[in-house]
């Protein structure tokens, strides 16, 4: 199990350096930085400053490794350095010191603030919404699939299938819009919801405070996919479980037909349900411009977008490598929980 | 449906009592079924079935795959496809009821049944691998069944009537003989072997003490030494429980021994039922003969084996006898082989394959499961070597070696004189020389490809022919196997076992192999289908001449069909000799065990 884990963090590492490179190769043709640090105006003579400053001066891999080492969580550092770039962490050396830091991820060029600050700012926007619109996905899809299983070729199979169809054809720019007039408009006086909103409200005599009632419209809509193909998901694999001689033996020791459907086959039918949804989840903590932006929620995607359109690249690199070791991360967990899904499954 | 709906404890009809079956004279019943009849939208797969099952009596159900003997049993339960249209009356005694109060559970609404199920009729299924739940500890299952019957005893304290049931499933599992109780109870199915998982389903049937248990072949999925072992002990449970036993099986030679009464079904009509004895000594329908004449044990090698129409459609003047089972060795038939006058054809030397089991960090295999040890064998050209052995002893594994199948671990197969895994032959090529049919004609055939296309591949492949000629061959093909040309287009799902083995058969033979390996090939096959698909391989060996191993583990077919026989006990060959030799003089202790365990 710990060498399992310790394996797929190896790789997982392995992982994230390709995207550093792919990133940090991928964003350098586009515009000057140091144009865009300075703005329109300034001299050449503070141009080459900044360049300096960036070291823009320097050759490509030079630059990368600078860059790499960052990033890394394991790096060296100048006193002045760390002093500059304000790193968090433990350093031991002289002049040049060797040390465990929180990763870099350098400054904004539009606001010169830290990409960490700005990201961890979006960052619990993001995670909570990704996970209520997964809780929800989940139990309203398993349920939903179970039922349609169960009760095969009635008119609540059919119009199980017929929702979740439905519910992965419609883009969720189109939902998102759809039901943020809905139910934070037309339907306001019932729901007491607002159109937009943020986790975070700010008033004017309380300020900054939870709002977590705005959650509502967005974690619905985010929901509606991952739940359509959910519930589509259970249900196949509940279909073929129900035929398997085991709940035949399960009905023949006397089980009630209840106790048979969710204690003998759903467990049974998890496994490629449980690969939905981890493959979700991580997709949903990359942050999701549509609906962030429709509801005015800030996460991840928004700030993301945001940044991509003043080209700033800083915050668009470190958004893109926080994304992938959720990816990573997500993944390790989601091989976990195939073990405990099925006793069969066995991690090398 | 005239009959009423009635909940158990409340008997109905008590006036109405079995006497007037003339062939089941119910004396004290558990069970009966009278008239049962089953269709499937409109088409009738059982037929006026009237039969008694006698209270602490074995009565056996005996006929081929589709003679509707599992539908019966499952009937009993309600569990059969939803689709399914039974008739009938099915009629189960009450417990405290004298001879003639029961109960009409034919037509038993769900909840009801569900008392009954487990705790009145306890049911052992065919496939101990997929009859339990992969996902759920063996003790866990069986104490579901019990816990489910005895809601009182759960109502209590919790936690101390979890820990009596856990004690009633440890002694259960001390019952059916497994090997240390307390470690089964905490693992899954997947970590004990097919006999250990048939065991766990007879501890779970037993569970409730039913009075009536339904195998349906119990023993099929298993080998013949574990078949045995799991035979004896449901007659032995059955003694001490003084419980009914509904044995189902295609094989009448098996429950021969152990029923009392025996059924023998033929393609949803009930043909002959009577005490067991009789049936075996003085059978009276043709079917019945057939059964009993059809199994290779009883004739000299090559001999043709008589198959069912051979006396359903005779009349009966001209039918075969059926011959007594010779306990001796038969005198003819001595023409030995040339042996070691020329090269082998196909020599295993050393032969080591292990499959890696444990794994370092970095992935290299630290441990092995060793399935073939240190082999050596010689196969001679034109020769047909029996492979014998229980599950587990490398025999598979041995053909799958000498196929290219699976990769070796040391020494050398040399086909022809040349190494097989060093070859200058491409693989393509090999395959064409060595061809391998399988166990399992179900799960052989891709069921997407007409079989036409299939038996046409394997020649597309080797030889270069135009679609016509191919197609040409193709159908000459399905003709010699006993097929007709009309098949052609057909899908696998519209035949019998019996006749997909047949198109494995030509698919393997139609690039005129020169060395073929038969893995079970007949092991899953009903006895008469089996007799069938033997006489046809002989057929074509007679034919074609080409060498052949024949794995199986069953002895008296093995030795049917084989010049010599290699019997493999872990990996290594224990016995190899004369065909005959082996059958009637064993020297090696596992081959006299193989040998006894045959029904």
């Amino acid at each position: 199990m710990l060498s399992f884990v310790l394996k797929k963090m190896g790789y997982g590492v392995l992982v994230l350096v390709g995207v550093v490179i792919v990133v940090f190769f991928l964003f350098q043709g586009f515009g000057d930085p140091a144009r865009l640090v300075l703005g329109q105006t300034g001299d050449s003579a503070t141009l080459a400053n900044v360049r300096k400053e960036l070291a823009l001066d320097q050759p490509k891999w030079k630059q990368f490794t600078l860059y790499l080492n960052d990033v890394s969580p394991i790096g060296v550092a100048t006193k002045a350095d760390i002093q500059q770039k304000s790193l968090h962490g433990l350093f031991v050396g002289g002049d040049l010191k060797l040390g465990i830091k929180v990763p870099y991820l350098r400054r904004s060029y539009q606001n010169r603030r830290p990409v960490m600050d700005i990201l961890l700012e979006a960052l619990p926007g993001t995670m909570i919404l990704a996970f209520s619109a997964m809780i929800f996905a989940t139990i309203i899809g398993i349920l939903l699939g179970v039922i349609s299983a169960v009760k095969q070729n009635t008119w609540m199979d059919s119009s199980a299938v017929f929702t979740s169809v439905l519910g992965i054809s419609a883009p969720s720019f189109f939902m998102g819009i759809v039901i943020a007039y809905v139910f934070g408009f037309l339907l306001h006086r019932y729901t007491g919801l607002f159109m937009t909103g943020s986790l975070y409200d700010y008033d004017v005599v309380s300020g900054k405070h939870l709002a977590l009632k705005n959650l509502w419209l967005p974690a619905l809509t985010l929901g509606i996919r991952p739940l359509a193909i959910i519930a589509q998901l259970t249900r196949s694999a509940m279909l073929d479980v129900l035929s398997k001689d085991y709940i035949r033996t399960a009905y023949a020791k006397g089980l009630p037909k209840k106790m048979v459907v969710w204690k003998h086959a759903l467990p049974n039918a998890l496994n490629p349900v449980a690969t939905a949804i981890t493959g979700w989840f991580a997709e949903l903590l990359a942050g999701s411009f549509f609906v962030e932006y429709i509801f005015g929620w800030k996460g991840i995607g928004k700030t993301t977008v945001d940044a991509l359109e003043n080209l700033d690249f800083p915050v668009v690199m470190g958004s893109v490598l926080i994304t992938a070791t959720f990816f990573v991360i997500v993944n390790i967990l989601s091989d976990l929980l195939y073990t405990v899904l099925d006793p069969r499954v066995k991690l090398h | 449906m005239q009959d009423q709906l009635s909940t158990p404890g409340t008997p109905q009809n008590p006036a109405k009592n079995g006497q007037q079956d003339g062939c089941t004279h119910a004396d004290n019943p558990v069970l009966e079924l009278k008239e049962l009849t089953i269709q499937f939208s409109g088409k009738s797969v059982l037929r006026h079935i009237t039969l008694a099952i006698e209270s602490g009596e074995t009565l056996a159900i005996v006929g081929e795959s589709g003679s509707g003997k599992s539908l019966t049993a499952l009937s009993l339960l309600h569990l059969l496809p939803r689709q399914a249209d039974v008739s009938g009356r099915i009629l189960l005694t009450n417990i405290d009821g004298q001879n003639n109060q029961y109960t009409d559970i034919t037509f038993l609404d769900d909840r009801s049944m569900q008392d009954i199920r487990g705790a009145q009729i306890g049911m052992i299924f065919q496939e101990p691998m997929t009859s339990l739940n992969p996902v759920k500890t063996c003790g866990d299952q069986v104490m579901e069944a019990i816990l489910t019957h005895h809601q009182a005893a759960a109502s209590g304290n919790r936690n101390q009537a979890k820990n009596e049931v856990r004690q009633q499933v440890l002694q259960l599992f001390k019952d059916v003989r497994l090997p240390e109780p307390e470690q089964i109870f905490h693992k899954y199915p997947h970590q004990i072997s097919g006999g250990q998982k048939q065991r766990v389903m007879i501890a779970m049937a037993m569970s409730c003490q039913p009075r009536l248990l339904i195998c349906d072949e119990p023993t099929t999925a298993l080998d013949v030494l574990v078949q045995k072992e799991i035979i004896q002990l449901i007659h032995d449970l059955q003694r001490k429980n003084n419980m009914s036993v509904l044995f189902i099986s295609h094989d009448i030679q098996l429950v021969a021994a152990t029923a009392d009464q025996i059924a023998v079904l033929y393609k949803g009509d009930l043909v002959e039922t009577g005490p067991a004895a009789q049936i075996m000594e003085h059978p009276q329908h043709p079917y019945t003969k057939a059964l009993l004449a059809c199994r290779p044990g009883l004739y000299a090698k090559g001999q043709r084996l008589p198959v069912v129409s051979d006396f359903l459609n005779t009349p009966k003047e001209q039918q075969p006898t059926i011959p007594v089972l010779q306990a001796s060795e038969p005198a003819a038939s001595k023409e030995k082989l040339p042996t070691a006058d020329h090269p082998a054809l196909l020599e295993i030397k050393n032969l080591n394959v292990w499959y890696p089991t444990h794994f370092n960090f970095w992935g290299r295999p630290t441990g092995y499961y060793k399935a073939v040890k240190d082999l050596n064998l010689e196969i001679q050209k034109g020769e047909t070597l029996g492979l014998v052995g229980g599950s587990g002893c490398g025999k598979t594994t041995l053909g799958r070696a000498v196929m290219g199948l699976t990769p070796i671990h040391q020494g050398s197969i040399m086909f022809k004189g040349e190494d097989i895994h060093q070859s200058s032959l491409s693989k393509k090529d090999r395959a064409r020389q060595l061809q391998m049919i399988f166990q399992d004609p179900y799960s052989a055939l891709n069921p997407r490809i007409p079989i036409g296309q299939a038996i046409g591949e394997a020649l597309q492949i080797h030889h270069n022919l135009s679609p016509k000629i191919r197609k040409e061959r193709v159908c000459e093909w399905l003709e010699k196997v006993g097929l007709t040309a009309e098949h052609y287009h057909r899908y696998p799902h519209e035949f019998s076992g019996g006749q997909r083995q047949r198109i494995v058969i030509a698919r393997a033979l139609i690039v005129e192999p020169d060395f073929i390996i038969c893995d079970e090939s007949v092991s899953a096959l009903d006895v008469s289908v089996q007799a069938q698909v033997l006489n046809l391989l002989n057929d074509l060996k007679a034919e074609l001449g080409f060498t052949c191993i024949f794995i199986s583990h069953d002895l008296s077919v093995v030795r049917y069909i084989s010049d010599r026989i290699a019997v493999m006990q872990a990996g290594q060959i224990a016995e190899l000799g004369d065909a005959d030799q082996i059958y009637y003089r064993p020297s090696a202790e596992y081959t006299k065990q193989l040998l006894s365990a045959i029904p």
